[in-house]
């Protein structure tokens, strides 16, 4: 502490900085209380600030240990004793104890038992760290002038504290970056400042007010842009659990612990992590990016989904009879070819197809038999007519699909038609699939009553209850979802509980409240559209499809239309292409946009936010989809996007622009102001203009060597004339009479030789 | 000094006369000319440190034959006495009584020859005078002339015998500047002009003293901005904080960079002194009133270039500081 009586510089500025970063140290504190069992957080709070008083007093150090001792001693006396500090059982027992644990603790620490260190002494410690800490950030700012380490570990502690542990630092991140910033610029300006006035320039340092109006707005707009702009969800699966269950064996959520992702076949128990699995399932070349659906349930058992397949044999399938049907006449619809290639190594049976399908081409479709190669001629179709699932076998062996081409029809429905239809189901329809289990709890059918009650048409509806998730703050999370405890209904747990989950959880409450309002809906499996990785010939492109594509999503019945699908998961979007009636809109168009800005796919899950942009592309074109995406888009619609973009151009061009602009506003300006009383300012802000353009006037040059180069540079010969009259004002003692008329014209030249 | 600034064009209507008068003698000065005019329009005195024969004694001249003034020459031996300088009293036989004979110091115009050459005595006594603008003989002051000029010459080549001016004589001067040999067209028209007879004889004055003391009079009343004395003050300060200089300008040197100024001003018609005055006037009034540090001598650092460092760094007052 001897470096005190050097007398550091201290201004204000100093003050106003020292006083930041103790806030910033009081960011270090604030968490001590959640992540140790310390408690009384404030005492330290208030020993920290009072000691960085002391020091900043610049107290001599035999008065500022033994005060610093005395305080720390009334904090332990505060935190482990009762009664007053000064009567006769308070503080003096506290001095006694202190120093028998103080000689004990030494013992410890100089034997190195650091683990058993009492209490009391640590608090004693910290309270000394407390104080150092305080005299470090003295240091650092008036001595050394550098704090920018101290605010970097300042941001890395509380991030990792944010990571690690159940503190929520979003409030204080916010904190940190305002003071900071504060903290750095004012200390830069304190930099700039003292080498001014090493140069003679300036004669005290202070807060200068532009410096500061500039800061306060600056802060003000990044944090009011950081707080409210669109963050994206988590990069990375929170890496928490899953070290958990790594170094701890602890299993995620309470249920049978993580899987991994992909289409499985088993889904009576819904729930529970899964981790991701990018290995690829199949490649398909196609020319609209689209969902591959495997097959539908229809029977909600409160855990998860079965389904009690149909099957006919589909001979049929191969010369134009459809045996599933999906839609109807009130759709259109639209032939497509699908090539699609299975990866080695996956064992599919069933195939994926998107749409409506209505033909396996058996030219070019090739299985694995036994691991062989198998004779399309043994080979047998059947087509469950509940789930749509169409499998492959063959009587002997066990057959595992390799590529085939499919023609399926791609459906887009008209929304006006969507609204109008008759609600009249067909019998077989609701019997299988208006199905809700009986102990379903009734506080998702009120909340499924509640979602739509402004809704007067089974679409709008159905969007409703599609939109509801993403305008009510649930979460996409994989990892960390818990699987419902037996008794316990899946989508409520979902809906009341955890409100955070994937594909299954939105897709599986949709389909259940829908139901709960007694429009059939159905469960469907199959997998998103993919990535985009490659070009074929003609309009079509590959995808390829991951294991992490798998998903399901809802199909909603309109009588007339057919099954209609929705995707009531956060964060995707399932191409289904949505037409309103006055609006023609050539859709082909609209989905080359889409397969253009086809983020990578496969990420899909993990990268939700991936697909918000997405939608934002799509909003822009696709007619129907807009009104139909829910909130997200609501942000992300054409007008917005342009108009962003409109506002994203013209601030790159006012900022590319701006010393033109700038220097019209003043041409403008002093036109209308100017006047002879206002000579030497219109002169001075010459100058300043000259000096933004790039011609300032040297630290030693007169003006007129000033106004002579100026002239030369822009040859003319008005920056003289001005300098004449302004020096016979400036340094002359005449007044401006007249002048200002006479050489206005002068000055707008200069400005329009800069501006030229 | 390399690239020095070019003199601002003297448009006072009797300056100009007197310049162009004068320069029908000396070819090719009429910076060194408007120096000279400056020390006797604001009553300070030159010393022009040169090799002989580029011409000083004949500028002196033919200023003071244009301005009609008393001219005299001291040439400084080192025998030379401080009575020889300002004169002494002698005791006339005829009217038993002692009588001031004036010494050569006792008119307008002084040139000081070579004034290294003469003992310290000799020339503290010259000096005082230009300090004090009197002479005290036999303990009566004498008023020296009005305009008093002393353009002192030291001749920098010999060292031998000589007595260098001590720092607080140099002080004196207003100016310190050199003539410098004349460009080979300009010596070839020397060489014109004297080749039948002197222009020096038939030189005709074209003010009278009177116009001076009047001139002198308006050149007080110039205008001194505060913002160009700050300016001053920069630049003499500046000079005290260089890191290449051990004794700084004195408060003295503000004052006659001040007084030159106006001066200056003057000459061009201007009622009011600007920073390019100063900044042009600076070399001249203060070179010879600092010493530099032996780091700066031995790095072959000279006075000039320290000024000329000092005027381009100095800051300049030019109004409102705006934001940069």
């Amino acid at each position: 502490m001897g470096r005190l009586r050097a007398q550091p510089a201290n201004t204000i500025t100093h003050l106003f900085i020292y006083i930041l970063t103790l806030l910033l140290l009081w960011e270090w504190l604030r968490p001590i209380p959640v992540v140790t069992n310390t408690a009384d957080i404030h005492l330290f709070v208030w020993f920290a600030f009072f000691s960085a008083a002391l020091i900043y007093l610049r107290v001599p150090y035999w008065l500022t240990v033994p005060i610093l001792l005395t305080s720390s001693v009334y904090g332990l006396h505060f935190i482990f004793h009762e009664g007053a500090f000064l009567s006769r059982e308070g503080g003096w027992e506290t001095v006694k104890l202190f120093s028998s644990e103080f000689w004990f603790n030494s013992s410890l620490i100089i034997s190195g038992e650091f683990a058993n260190l009492t209490d009391p002494f640590r608090t004693f410690l910290l309270f000394m760290l407390l104080a150092l800490i305080c005299y470090l950030l003295y240091f650092w700012i008036f001595e050394t002038r550098r704090i920018f380490v101290f605010l970097l570990s300042t941001i890395i502690y509380i991030t990792i504290l944010d990571t690690f542990t159940p503190i929520d630092a979003s409030s204080a991140i916010v904190r940190i970056v305002v003071i900071g910033f504060f903290m750095l610029t004012l200390l830069h300006m304190l930099k700039v400042q003292e080498q001014e006035m090493k140069i003679g320039r300036r004669a005290t340092s202070f807060i200068s007010p532009a410096w500061m109006y500039t800061l306060i707005f600056m802060i003000g707009v990044a944090t009011f842009i950081g707080v409210i702009a669109p963050k994206p969800e988590p990069q990375w699966s929170d890496p928490v659990p899953q070290m958990r269950s790594f170094v701890l064996g602890e299993g995620s959520g309470t249920g049978s612990g993580i899987r991994r992702v992909g289409y499985g076949e088993n889904d009576e128990r819904l729930g529970g992590g899964f981790v991701q699995d990018n290995n690829p399932v199949f490649r398909a070349e196609v020319e609209d990016a689209s969902y591959w659906r495997g097959e539908s349930k229809h029977y909600y058992t409160g855990q998860g989904w079965i389904s009690e397949p149909t099957n006919v044999d589909s001979n049929y399938i191969f010369e134009d009879e459809i045996d599933y049907y999906m839609y109807d006449d009130l759709a259109e619809l639209e032939e497509r070819e699908v090539s699609i290639e299975m990866e080695e190594g996956v064992g599919f049976s069933h195939f994926f197809y998107p749409g409506q399908l209505k033909q396996v081409d058996l030219e070019t479709l090739t299985y694995l038999a036994d691991g062989n190669e198998g004779d399309v001629g043994q080979l047998t179709f059947q087509t469950d007519v509940v789930g749509g699932r169409v499998e492959a076998s063959s009587e002997q062996f066990d057959t595992t699909l390799k590529s085939y081409d499919l023609i399926y029809d791609e459906p887009t429905f008209p929304i006006e038609t969507l609204k109008a239809v008759d609600e009249d189901d067909p019998e077989d329809v609701k019997e299988l699939y208006l199905q809700l289990p009986d102990d379903l709890p009734d506080r998702v059918v009120e909340l499924a009553e509640e979602i739509v009650e402004d809704e007067d048409n089974r679409y709008n509806m159905a969007v409703a209850v599609e939109q509801y998730f993403s305008e009510n703050d649930f979460e996409y999370e994989t990892s960390n979802v818990p699987v419902p405890d037996e008794g316990e209904d899946y989508v409520d747990q979902f809906l009341f509980e955890t409100q955070l989950g994937y594909c299954d959880n939105y897709s599986t409450s949709m389909a259940v409240m829908l139901r709960a309002l007694d429009i059939p809906a159905r469960w469907v499996k199959g997998f998103t559209a993919g990535e985009e990785v490659d070009e074929a010939d003609g309009d079509r492109s590959v995808y390829e499809i991951s294991n992490s594509n798998a998903h399901s999503w809802v199909e909603v019945y309109f009588p007339g239309v057919g099954w209609v699908p929705f995707e009531p998961t956060q964060g995707f979007d399932n191409y289904v292409e949505f037409e309103e009636e006055e609006v023609e809109i050539e859709l082909d168009l609209d989905n080359g946009a889409d397969q253009d800005d086809m983020p990578d796919a496969g990420l899909e899950e993990e990268f939700p936010e991936l697909d918000e942009e997405l939608e934002g592309a799509t909003g822009q074109t696709d007619s129907g989809t807009d009104r139909f995406r829910g909130q997200m888009s609501e942000f992300v619609t054409l007008k917005a996007v342009l108009i962003s973009i409109f506002v994203l151009v013209m601030t790159m061009v006012i900022y590319e622009k701006q010393s033109r602009l700038q220097n019209y506003y003043f041409l403008w300006h002093y036109r209308m102001i100017g006047n002879d009383n206002r000579y030497t300012i219109a002169y001075q802000r010459l100058m300043w203009i000259l000096a933004n353009e790039g011609l300032p006037r040297g630290e030693g040059e007169t003006l007129r060597e000033y106004a002579t180069r100026v002239d030369l540079g822009l040859n003319s010969q008005s920056m003289s004339k001005l300098t004449k009259t302004y020096e016979k004002i400036y340094y002359g003692k005449y007044e401006a009479d007249g002048e200002w008329t006479k050489l206005q014209k002068d000055w707008e030249e200069i400005i329009k030789a800069l501006n030229a | 000094m390399r690239n020095r600034p070019e003199p601002s064009v003297v448009k006072q209507p009797h300056i100009h006369r007197l310049i162009e008068n004068v320069e029908k003698v000396v070819v090719g000065k009429k910076r060194e000319i408007e120096l000279s005019l400056i020390a006797l329009l604001s009553g300070g005195h030159v010393l022009l440190e040169d090799v002989p024969g580029v011409g000083k004694t004949m500028m002196v001249r033919a200023i003071a034959k244009s301005v009609g003034a008393d001219f005299k020459r001291i040439q400084f031996t080192p025998d030379l006495l401080p009575s020889d300088v300002t004169g002494v009293s002698v005791f006339s036989q005829k009217t038993m009584e002692f009588s001031f004979r004036p010494g050569p110091i006792m008119t307008n115009i002084v040139l000081a020859d070579e004034i290294n050459r003469t003992s310290p005595k000799t020339q503290a006594a010259l000096l005082e005078a230009l300090e004090e603008g009197s002479v005290t003989t036999d303990g009566e002051t004498r008023e020296l002339q009005d305009p008093f000029l002393v353009m002192a010459t030291q001749n920098p080549i010999e060292y031998g015998g000589t007595y260098p001016l001590p720092e607080a004589q140099l002080d004196r001067f207003l100016f310190k500047f050199k003539i410098g040999y004349p460009s080979r067209s300009e010596e070839l028209e020397v060489l014109n002009r004297v080749e039948t007879r002197h222009p020096i004889e038939y030189l005709e004055p074209v003010l009278s003293l009177e116009n001076i003391l009047e001139m002198k009079k308006e050149v007080k009343n110039v205008f001194v901005n505060e913002n160009v004395k700050q300016y001053i003050i920069n630049i003499v300060n500046a000079t005290r904080q260089h890191h290449s200089v051990f004794l700084g300008a004195s408060p003295r040197a503000s004052i006659a960079l001040m007084k030159a100024g106006q001066a200056y001003a003057y000459m061009q018609d201007r009622d009011f002194v600007v920073p390019d005055d100063i900044k042009y006037l600076a070399p001249y009034a203060l070179q010879h009133r600092m010493i530099l540090n032996s780091d700066a001598k031995l790095s072959n650092a000279t006075n000039e270039r320290v000024i000329h460092d000092v005027v381009e760094q100095v800051h300049i007052p030019t109004g409102k500081e705006t934001a940069r």
